[in-house]
């Protein structure tokens, strides 16, 4: 440090290059940290809620309503539905989770305590995403721990897990597009319920896609949502209608786009500082 | 080296508005600097340049001769800001916010606990470590935003209106504090205040801002000998009323 008797300053030991990573590693650690203890902090708006509409759903459609819905494509119709429920879980999860914690964040101005700590503009986003991706997993873990011993199991736990884990990654980078592009909380609102929710429930969920009459069959293969419910059946059922891996190559290409997209929102800054 | 050196700084918000206009200002490592100016004269613009709030300045802005524009994480290490809003975050307690705070700056969380104990029995805010900010009384989360500030032992502290609203014990405690963390540690310290006898107390140099420009700087007699005193608040006055 410098004196003001001219002695030569001494070189900050935080200043570094191995200094400055370790030092990012420990703060987008404790960033992700800190999202994923506001999610189990909040458990009854942010876990519980979504569990109990996820098996309300199977248990209306999957048990009370017999009869002619109990088979689905030569399957059980639970076992239909559920990687669709679980899709849906994790996209409107991981979704709310990112674009509601930035947002509260920014409205509240305690994002500027992030803003102006050494984290680069990615770390932060991740850190975003964590929480996102958290909550999303952990709502589907526990719909999936109440279905499975209601249905015939899991045909490929690889590509179901995977399947959930880019949609973890998709939705929760558009949560955190989201949570720097919203000005209001109703705009935020606007984009999960008339956005994502429906997107998700109309991706083939309760029903089979190519049982649909024209148009619905063919507009409903514009909807990308589709496309992740087609791969996760195919991973818990082992049942699906498009190319599975291509599906997955897509969703792993989509992931990549809409993080990247998000650090740039994040590091231009423009709804974030002014 | 200076703890802040800023050169030629501009900046025009996106409606237009020019917030700095050509400023330039200098810190010494170690001092205690006074920024003096009306509401909307470019203070918080430049606190929020200097700490990576505020985007796109041109000019030149180097903190321990780190370049805070092209290389801001090294720079941000070393500053603690203290803003004028109070803003905590709510979802964690008092000790988290400081703890949580030191570790987004690399501290271990060992060490960011121990550091948050510190500054909450240094702000008198032991019994309050476990209550959420905003439990805690407008006073009490004006210290815990200043102890917040401290925690990564920053070597240049900015304060923004640190005492605005606060009772005139908390502020000659805070006073003290400063003084302290001043000549023990050699924190170099850059305080906006709009209470004259705030600056006068504490700062041995003052910069004062008007339309984005520094109008006038210096020490406090030298200040009140060239504008005319005797206390700060005619020179203040004079600078303001354009006779500088």
């Amino acid at each position: 440090m410098s004196a003001a008797d001219g002695t030569p300053p001494l070189p900050d030991p935080r200043l570094g290059d191995a200094a400055l990573r370790t030092a990012s590693r420990r703060g987008t650690l404790a960033l992700a940290g800190r999202e994923v203890r506001r999610v189990t902090r909040l458990w009854s708006q942010t876990i519980l809620p979504p569990v109990v509409t996820a098996v309300l759903f199977m248990a209306v459609f999957g048990g009370a309503l017999g009869g002619e819905l109990r088979q689905v494509s030569g399957i059980q119709y639970l076992w239909f539905i559920l990687p669709g429920l679980l899709i849906t879980t994790v996209t409107a999860q991981a979704f709310a989770n990112a674009s509601t914690s930035l947002y509260q964040a920014r409205n509240e101005g305690y994002i500027d305590d992030v803003l102006a700590s050494p984290l680069r503009s990615a770390e932060v986003v991740f850190a975003y995403m964590i929480g996102g991706l958290y909550r999303g997993w952990i709502t589907a873990a526990l719909v999936g721990a109440c279905a499975l011993p209601f249905v015939e199991g899991v045909t490929n736990w690889a590509l179901a897990l995977l399947v959930l884990m880019l949609t973890g990654i998709i939705f929760s980078a558009l949560g955190v597009i989201t949570g720097i592009w919203a000005d209001s909380f109703d705009q935020q609102a606007f984009v999960a319920a008339l956005i994502i929710t429906p997107l998700s429930l109309l991706g083939g969920v309760f029903y089979n896609v190519e049982e649909l009459a024209e148009p619905w069959r063919t507009l409903s293969k514009f909807n990308p949502i589709y496309y992740l419910v087609d791969a996760e059946r195919a991973g818990i059922t082992g049942l699906h209608e498009s190319a599975v891996w291509l599906s997955v190559a897509v969703a792993a290409l989509v992931a990549v786009v809409v993080t990247l997209w998000a650090v740039r929102m994040f590091r231009t800054g423009r709804r974030l500082r002014p | 080296m200076h703890a802040l050196e800023i050169t030629d700084l501009d900046k025009v918000y996106d409606d237009g508005t020019r917030a700095l206009d050509g400023l330039s200002l200098t810190v010494r490592d170690g001092g205690f600097h006074g920024l003096l100016g009306p509401n909307g004269s470019g203070k918080s613009t430049l606190i929020g340049i200097v700490t990576g709030l505020v985007r796109g300045p041109v000019g030149h802005v180097h903190v321990f001769g780190h370049d805070a524009v092209a290389d801001p994480r090294r720079a941000r290490t070393l500053v603690g800001l203290a803003p004028q809003e109070v803003h905590l975050d709510r979802f964690l307690s008092a000790r988290q916010v400081l703890s949580f705070h030191g570790r987004y700056f690399g501290m271990p969380t060992a060490e960011a606990n121990a550091r948050a104990d510190e500054l909450l029995a240094a702000f008198d805010l032991e019994d309050k470590a476990a209550t959420r900010p905003n439990r805690l009384s407008g006073g009490m989360r004006r210290r815990l935003l200043i102890a917040r500030t401290l925690v990564h032992h920053p070597r240049l502290a900015i304060l923004d209106e640190p005492t605005a609203g606060v009772d005139l014990e908390l502020r000659h405690d805070l006073w003290t504090y400063l003084t302290r963390l001043r000549e023990e540690q050699r924190t170099s310290i850059l305080l906006t205040t709009h209470y004259l006898e705030e600056a006068e107390a504490l700062c041995d140099t003052i910069s004062m801002i008007r339309d984005g420009r520094i109008v006038a700087e210096g020490t406090v007699p030298e200040i009140i000998e060239r504008f005319g005193g005797p206390r700060l608040e005619d020179a203040y006055l004079r600078v303001m009323r354009g006779a500088a």
